[in-house]
Formats: C-alpha cells, sequence, structure tokens
C-alpha cells in the first residue's frame, strides 16, 4: 500500500496536556553547555574583564597599592617609542606569515591532494610540527639558526648568515620558524576546502577544453574562499598575537628588531614591574586583532561562492 | 554487535549515565592530595614549604635542603627552579596572585623587577632584621639587603665580574701572567688573536651577558673617579651620558672593533660562550664568577679555568671592580608558615651554611671564618674588595626599566645599529622614569 502522507511529527491536539517534549540525545540543550561555559567565563572572562579594570589602574603587580589614573596609560602608549616601534614589526611579521604560511600551506595541500602513493604519509609529515610545542620549536629552530657558516641551516645551504644576531634578519628568521611550524595548519584547512570541490565542475571545465591552472584558476580557486577566509583570519590573529616563539628565540631582540606588541606587554607586566599599563597595551591589541578579524572577515566572506 | 549509532536511551538512563560520571569525576577529585598543603600538629605531622628558586640556586641549595632535612625533619621544602625569566614571570604572577610561595627567590637592591626593594615596598617580604646573621651585613653592602633600615632578603656572599680564562689557552699564546691595565690587556688579546684563538667569547643574544663588559669596566672609568656617582645620579646630578659610561662602552666597541670577540656576538647564546672558553677555542670570557661552576662542568679539567679583574685603566692602583650581592632569598609576609620560613633562612645564615652556599657558586662568604674557603680562581679580586669595589650597577638604579634597556643598547651597539650617544640617552630616559 502506497501510504498517502509523509507526515511524521504528532499533531499539537493530540498531544497530552502537560506534557513535555520528547527528549532527543542528538539536540541536547543549551544547559548541557553550562560546565563549559562556567569554566570558560571564570578561566577566560572574568581575567579578560579585570584586565579591562587593571587598564585604567597604575598597579605594580604585586601588592595592594593600586590608584585609579583614568586614561594616563592610554597616553603613555601613544608617546612610548618602544611600543609604537614594535606594532610596526608586529605588523610586518603579521603579514611576511599570512602571506607565506598560506601560500606554502595551498601548494601542500593541492600537492598531497593529488593522486600520491605516499600522500596520507606526507600529510602527516607536513602536519607533525603543528603538534609541537611552539616553545620546543623555537629551541629546535636556535639550533638550526646557528651563527656559525659550519652549523645548521648555514651549513645546509652554505651560507655565513646571522639569522638571530642580524637585527635586519631577525624578524624575517622568527616568521620562516612560524611559517615552517603552521604551513601544515593551513594545508589542512585548505585540503578540507579542496574535498569540498565537486569533481563534475572539474570534468565540465575539462570538456570546455580548460587546461589545469585554468580550471585551478576558475574552478578550485574560487570554491576555496571559505577555507582561504578562515586560513586568513587564523594565521592574522596569530601573528598578531605572536608570543612563544619570540619569547623562546631572542626575548625582543637584537636592540628592539624583534619586538611586538605581546613581547611588550610581556615585559611591561613582569619585567618592569607596570601591570597596569601592560594590560592597557593589552587591551588595545585585543581591540586591534578584533577589528581587523571582523574587517577581514567581512571583506572574504563577501567573494565566497558556493558550489 | 549492538549498533551504537543506533542505540535508544530513555531520558532516565541518559541522566543516569551522566550522574554516574559526576559522581566518578567528583570522587576522582576529591581523592587528590594538595600538593603544598601545611600539615602540623601531632608526632609524626610535618610542615611543608615552597620554595622556587632560580636555577643559579640549585647546587648551594640541594646540599643545604638535605641539611636542614635532618637538622629539622618535622620541616619538608619542596623546591623548584627555573631560569631569571620564567621564575621572575611565576613568581611575580604569584604574589600577584596573593598564593606566593613561602620561600622564593629574591634580588639583591632596587634594580629589577623581582628586587629586594620592590617586592619589599609592597609588604610581601617578612622582616628578618631580628636574625643575627643580619647585624654582620658589611656597611658597603647595606643598600642590596635592607630597606628603611630593615633587613628583607638572604644572601651567602659577593660574586665577582671579571674574565673566566683558559690556563691552556693563555699557555698555547704564551700569556705569561694576566693583563694589570688596559693596555696590557689589549696587548693580551692581540697576542691570542694572532695565535689562531678568538680572545673573548661574547654571548651577546643572551640578553644579560650584553651587560657583563660594561659591568667589569664602568667601575674603573666612573667610580675610581666618583665613588658617589650613584647619589650623585640619584640626585639628578650625574648621568650616562656625562659619566665615564661613555669611556667604557668606546672600549667596549674597541674590542669589538679590534677583532677581539668571536664572530657574529648576537648570535652567540650564553651556552655557546661557555663551550667556546671551556673547549680552549676561545681564551676568555667576561662573566660573573657564579657562573664559574658552569665552566668548569664543560671544561675537560676544572683547574683549566681560572679569572682575573679586568683592567679598565692605564695605572693598575686606578683598576677596580664589581662585586656584588649574589642573587638570594626572601620569605613571604602572607605566607601561611611565615615563622617557619624565617627558621629556615635562620639556618642559611649560620656560618657553615654560609661557607657551602659560598663554596657551591664560587662566591666570597658574606662573613668569614676559619672554615671559610675562597675559591683559587677568585682570590685575585680580594685585594680590591675592601676599597676598590662597588656593587654591580642594576643594584642601586631606581627602577627595573634600565637594566633592560642596557641589554637592548648593548646589542644594537654591537649590531651598528646605533651610536654611544643614542645609547646612553636611551639609558638615561629609562633611569628618569
Amino acid at each position: 500500500m502506497t501510504p498517502t502522507t509523509t507526515a511524521t511529527s504528532r499533531p499539537a491536539a493530540t498531544r497530552r496536556p502537560g506534557r513535555r517534549r520528547s527528549f532527543s540525545i542528538t539536540t541536547p540543550s543549551w544547559l548541557f553547555a553550562a560546565p563549559a561555559l562556567l569554566v570558560y567565563a571564570l578561566v577566560v572572562l572574568y581575567p579578560a574583564i579585570s584586565g579591562v579594570f587593571y587598564a585604567f589602574t597604575d598597579w605594580s603587580g604585586i601588592g595592594e597599592d593600586m590608584s585609579f589614573v583614568g586614561l594616563a596609560n592610554f597616553r603613555t602608549l601613544l608617546g612610548d617609542e618602544q611600543a609604537m616601534g614594535s606594532i610596526g614589526n608586529t605588523l610586518l611579521l603579521t603579514l611576511a606569515i599570512v602571506a607565506v604560511q598560506n601560500g606554502i600551506g595551498l601548494l601542500l595541500a593541492l600537492g598531497v591532494h593529488a593522486k600520491l602513493r605516499s600522500r596520507a604519509l606526507l600529510r602527516v609529515i607536513f602536519f607533525a610540527p603543528v603538534v609541537v610545542s611552539p616553545v620546543m620549536v623555537a629551541f629546535l629552530w636556535k639550533y638550526i639558526y646557528n651563527p656559525d657558516p659550519s652549523a645548521g641551516l648555514n651549513g645546509l645551504l652554505g651560507l655565513d648568515v646571522n639569522w638571530l644576531g642580524d637585527p635586519s634578519v631577525a624578524l624575517w628568521s622568527v616568521a620562516g620558524m612560524v611559517v615552517w611550524q603552521y604551513a601544515g595548519y593551513s594545508m589542512v584547512i585548505f585540503l578540507a576546502g579542496l574535498e569540498g570541490v565537486p569533481k563534475e565542475l572539474h570534468e565540465a571545465a575539462m570538456i570546455d577544453g580548460a587546461g589545469t591552472f585554468q580550471r585551478f584558476r576558475y574552478v578550485t580557486w574560487p570554491l576555496l574562499a571559505p577555507a582561504l577566509t578562515i586560513n586568513m583570519m587564523l594565521s592574522t590573529i596569530g601573528g598578531l598575537k605572536l608570543f612563544d616563539q619570540i619569547f623562546a628565540t631572542t626575548n625582543g631582540g637584537p636592540g628592539y628588531a624583534t619586538e611586538t606588541l605581546s613581547t611588550v606587554l610581556y615585559k611591561q607586566a613582569f619585567v618592569f614591574g607596570k601591570f597596569g599599563y601592560s594590560t592597557a597595551i593589552a587591551l588595545v591589541l585585543a581591540l586591534f586583532v578584533a577589528a581587523v578579524s571582523l574587517v577581514q572577515v567581512y571583506y572574504l566572506r563577501s567573494r565566497e561562492v558556493t558550489a | 554487535m549492538t549498533d551504537l549509532r543506533n542505540a535508544r536511551m530513555s531520558r532516565v538512563q541518559f541522566f543516569r549515565m551522566m550522574g554516574g560520571l559526576a559522581v566518578a569525576a567528583a570522587a576522582t577529585a576529591c581523592s587528590t592530595r594538595p600538593d603544598t598543603a601545611a600539615t602540623t600538629g601531632g608526632p609524626s605531622a610535618t610542615t611543608e614549604l615552597k620554595f622556587v628558586g632560580v636555577a643559579d640556586q640549585k647546587a648551594p641549595m640541594d646540599s643545604l635542603l638535605a641539611a636542614y632535612q635532618q637538622a629539622k625533619p618535622s620541616v619538608r621544602i619542596n623546591a623548584s627552579f627555573a631560569p631569571t625569566d620564567q621564575v621572575q614571570t611565576s613568581v611575580r604572577t604569584q604574589l600577584g596572585a596573593g598564593n606566593s610561595p613561602d620561600l622564593h627567590v629574591v634580588y639583591p637592591g632596587s634594580g629589577s623587577a623581582m628586587s629586594m626593594t620592590q617586592i619589599g615596598q609592597a609588604g610581601l617580604l617578612a622582616d628578618l632584621s631580628a636574625q643575627p646573621w643580619t647585624r654582620t651585613i658589611p656597611a658597603g653592602f647595606k643598600p642590596a639587603f635592607q630597606l628603611d633600615g630593615k633587613t628583607y632578603i638572604y644572601s651567602a656572599g659577593s660574586s665577582v665580574i671579571g674574565a673566566i680564562y683558559n690556563k691552556k689557552a693563555f699557555e698555547k699564546a704564551k700569556v705569561a701572567a694576566p693583563p694589570t691595565t688596559w693596555t696590557e690587556f689589549l696587548a693580551v688579546c692581540d697576542k691570542l688573536k694572532k695565535a689562531g684563538i678568538t680572545p673573548i667569547a661574547l654571548g651577546a643574544q643572551t640578553p644579560w651577558v650584553t651587560q657583563l663588559i660594561t659591568y667589569a669596566l664602568v667601575p674603573s672609568t666612573v667610580y675610581a673617579k666618583d665613588p658617589t656617582f650613584d647619589d650623585k645620579q640619584s640626585a639628578g646630578q650625574a648621568t650616562f651620558a656625562g659619566s665615564g659610561w661613555r669611556q667604557a662602552m668606546e672600549m667596549y666597541l674597541e674590542l669589538q672593533k679590534r677583532g677581539f670577540f668571536n664572530d657574529k656576538p648576537n648570535g652567540t647564546t650564553f651556552e655557546q660562550q661557555i663551550s667556546m672558553v671551556a673547549t680552549g677555542k676561545a681564551a676568555m670570557a667576561i662573566q660573573v664568577s657564579a657562573v664559574l661552576p658552569d665552566f668548569r662542568k664543560a671544561a675537560s679539567a676544572a683547574d683549566d679555568l681560572s679569572m682575573f679583574p679586568v683592567p679598565g685603566a692605564d695605572d693598575a692602583a686606578s683598576v677596580w671592580i664589581p662585586a656584588g650581592v649574589v642573587v638570594g632569598l626572601g620569605a613571604s609576609a602572607k605566607g601561611k608558615n611565615v615563622e617557619e620560613a624565617k627558621a629556615f633562612i635562620d639556618f642559611l645564615g649560620k656560618q657553615e651554611s654560609i661557607n657551602a652556599w659560598a663554596k657551591a657558586i664560587a662566591a666570597i662568604p658574606l662573613t668569614q671564618d676559619a672554615s671559610s674557603t675562597i675559591d683559587p680562581a677568585v682570590e685575585s679580586f680580594l685585594p680590591f674588595t675592601k676599597d676598590r669595589a662597588v656593587p654591580f650597577m642594576d643594584q642601586r638604579w631606581p627602577n627595573a626599566e634600565v637594566q633592560p634597556v642596557h641589554f637592548a643598547v648593548v646589542q644594537e651597539l654591537l649590531a651598528g645599529k646605533a651610536t654611544i650617544d643614542e645609547a646612553l640617552k636611551k639609558m638615561d630616559e629609562a633611569y628618569q622614569k
């Protein structure tokens, strides 16, 4: 017999009065998120909001002496030569990381997306650095960046470069180290995007006579836009708040050559004992990162297409 | 086999399962033993004290903690150590959060965020003034130990800054004796260079290493001419730019200009510096005597290494040296076990403890008796300690900003990215903040 109706929901009128909606394990209530939200509020939101308060004080980070200083910390920031210089370094570093990390990530993704026998192994190899602690990577690269012409990267490439000790090179050396670690992360996201490109579109383009580059340019690239948006945003945020790798390799030096906003705010808090000023810098950095991310997402989303 | 994805579960079953998991988790959490809780009272009870120190303190503390454990079995001290940067971050965070360790590292004087003055002013250090050893602190060292007449830090003695040198490298270059004037020092460097040995290993990528050459020279170029320089600078009557600091920086750069440093000092670390001198690839490193044990560990024989004062003047009688109080420790004023923590410091203040600590780090003991020993490597500094020695410069600086600025400007000078004028101007600006 052919069913005459396909409705599966019970009409409201047939429900017994007072009976609650049936429970479904696949669509749990928001209440289930409450424990995680509570922990998040205590560990992340509360300290962050406290930070906003301290940004308007002159607290040293220890003791109970503290005065409300209004916008004085923000005025100091505007006149702080070191902090202003670090903004330039932060932006340069971010630009380099975003461009190179995503470029290499895309090439790696295209490479391991091809029908290679060893592609599963290659994916693991390229992704492996991502799971290593950034500080461990930094220590490893301190050896790779040995200035001795016969050691490390210099020995391998036959160069004589003072990777971390030359102020005009050190920032790019740090960027190279970060790209080495996170290119695999970008690769995975691009790979997910590539998996979502329908084969039919490629077949149709091939029938139309499109070559490899044209298929990439007019089929793959537009459909990778969502993956690009995520990668751009994550690498931008990562670049703007980069700290561990710099702290473990150059500590902002030589001189102030690799000083970024993150290292400056760390030093203000823990080396100079100016916790209030440090939180003011942190607040400005957080707002800056949020603003850049929003603009970026807004722009990149506008050019996304779907298959 | 049951297909889990299609398994059905009633609401009651689901909540039972979740409840069970929650109870199990809570039971596990409650069974965890708190790691630093003090448990006093009763015949077998112990008090646990937490100590956080800097890595340099590990060697002396290990032996003294064992001795204290024997002397006072009812107190157990959990000690942990970390390099300077990390310890500064972690201890300051704990101090700020109100859960400071019972005992922790404290730097003498006032020029660091973890200095006695800065933490003492915040009321976070217990007053140690009643302890007998505090009455023997030499007058010249009191600013490093005391704030407003009260003692807040324990330190076992003083260390000196000078040239750690490899005797075999000197022999190879036919250098008969350590130099006693600046001209002689330059001549020795020249001789070493001609013998194919790097005269001075400099690990300026490690920030604190950058300061040591200026610290070694400034006593002769500044304090020998005006012992009251610190007081005048504090009163605004003297500056870095207008003092012998300029001459010291010029001498620093002269060493670089003459090719007496290893290649790429800004890309060389402290560890590499140690290796270069220990293996004889380099002949000298201008260093603090507290790290002499690290150099000895890396050398094939400990006797290969010794030290001499860096002569910062051309008249041997005008050569002064830096001799500063070594990094110490204090008791938290806000801890739960203040009296027990102070009792441990009182134990450290006994002469045999001072001797043991000083021996472990090649320091000159704060007070000396017949059983005190002084490392033969620093004996050549002893004639200076009476009236031709000054504390490490940062111990009198008014804030924690001057020292990091000094690190940074030295790196810039070595990289040729700044002039001495610019460097000293930045240091003066930091001093006045």
